[in-house]
């Protein structure tokens, strides 16, 4: 039942955007949106699995299995879980951007609420 | 949760975001629920990566397979990506002027001043001034409210490192080592899926150990951005360096082309071994300016009214 598992994928990221399209706190932004890439993970994550197999490591294979039998398949998709290291990196890298702009909003309107951050000039 | 901790924080037209997030829920259930389950097979590239990862790389984990042989191009762009974002960091926090490290320069430089106006100058009115901002420095500290949630914005306080305990400073002083070693024998023997991303994250959570418990001037000689923003920019070099290698040897970017030794050990996986350690080092740096600099900023609040 691994739909169970995307499903969960699913509502983890309408519960981000949620709090994106709520909150005016832009900390709770950055969060909302951390929440909608954990999702992302956990979809990757979730439909790299396959139904008995193991880890795709060439090292030790599990009790009745050989390396060369993991090597035609009964691992989990190597490719999603690259995928998902992918995910995470530039997880980060954005995050930090973020975090960057609104510490910097915040030291020029002295504050983090979004409805403050409308004055224009020019 | 006491009332002065309760979330008071409006919330903007709930109603319209629930109904936009249920909307975009309801899209997604119908693409969630056909696509492939845990019974469907492989693709062909991973079939590709569990099928050339031993005899082609002589590696053991075919993630590492993906991430720096079949997919080692999109990887290429992905660092540079996390460079892109580093810089991008680094230009917003940009201070008025150079500075040596990340973090305390200014407490340090008003610290200095103090000094040097003490010593020039030291009549009756000066110590008269003196004692009333010593006096308004203490009545300062007392009024700190009771939980950081409830700082204002904008205050600079000293490293609350050294407060901490010597439980605290002896576990971090035990475990970084252990975490350090941990992280970088895993990257170079290459048993981790993804290799230097990874470790590259635990050397800094190991940095940040030591910055938790020992505060900032701990290390301070190493993370400073002399030091940290020159391996980074090194690091991406022999990146660079390792794929045109590929091309120029090999004729393609990404190809192997190092001798191969023999499995389970440390130069098994060839320019998959080079990439993955020139990743540890540009991942690890890159989060570790990022995260410094990000710190850094809170202190560095004076002038923008300027």
């Amino acid at each position: 039942m691994i739909v169970v598992n995307y499903l969960a994928a699913g509502a983890l990221f309408c519960i981000g955007l949620y709090v994106v399209l709520t909150r005016r706190n832009l900390i709770k932004l950055v969060m909302g949106l951390s929440v909608m890439e954990a999702s992302t993970y956990v979809l990757l994550i979730s439909m790299a699995y396959r139904r008995g197999s193991t880890a795709p490591v060439f090292v030790s294979p599990p009790a009745g299995r050989s390396v060369t039998s993991l090597t035609h398949g009964g691992v989990a998709d190597p490719v999603l879980q690259n995928f998902c290291l992918t995910a995470i990196v530039i997880g980060v890298a954005a995050t930090a951007v973020f975090l960057s702009v609104v510490v910097r909003i915040a030291q020029h309107y002295r504050s983090i609420d979004a409805d403050d951050v409308r004055g224009m000039r020019g | 949760m006491t009332d002065e901790l309760a979330d008071t924080e409006p919330r903007h037209r709930p109603g319209l975001g629930w109904a936009l997030a249920a909307a975009v829920g309801a899209l997604f259930a119908i693409g969630l629920v056909n696509l492939p389950r845990e019974a469907a097979p492989l693709s062909a590239v991973a079939h590709q990566a569990l099928t050339v990862a031993q005899p082609h790389w002589h590696t053991t984990e075919p993630v590492n397979e993906v991430v720096y042989g079949t997919r080692g191009f999109d990887t290429f762009g992905e660092t540079f990506l996390l460079l892109a974002a580093v810089v991008s960091v680094v230009v917003l926090a940009r201070r008025r002027e150079p500075r040596y490290g990340y973090i305390g320069e200014e407490v340090e430089g008003s610290r200095e001043r103090r000094g040097v106006a003490q010593g020039s100058r030291s009549d009756s009115g000066e110590r008269a001034a003196r004692a009333a901002e010593g006096g308004e420095q203490e009545t300062y500290d007392a009024a700190r409210p009771d939980t950081p949630d409830h700082e204002p914005l904008g205050v600079v306080r000293h490293e609350t490192a050294h407060a901490m305990t010597v439980v605290t400073r002896n576990a971090a002083k035990t475990a970084a080592p252990i975490l350090a070693v941990a992280g970088i024998y895993l990257c170079a023997w290459g048993y981790t899926p993804g290799g230097g991303f990874p470790a590259g994250a635990v050397l800094l959570g190991v940095v940040l150990l030591l910055y938790a418990g020992f505060g900032y001037p701990a290390i301070s000689r190493a993370v400073r951005p002399g030091v940290v923003e020159v391996i980074e920019l090194a690091g991406a070099v022999l990146i660079i360096a390792a794929e045109v290698l590929g091309l120029v040897f090999k004729g393609a970017v990404s190809e192997n082309w190092l001798p191969l030794a023999p499995l389970q050990t440390i130069r098994a996986g060839g320019v998959a071994q080079v990439f993955s350690a020139s990743e540890l080092i540009e991942v690890g740096t890159g989060l570790i300016i990022a995260v410094f600099t990000i710190l850094g900023m809170r202190h560095d609040w004076a002038g923008d009214d300027a």
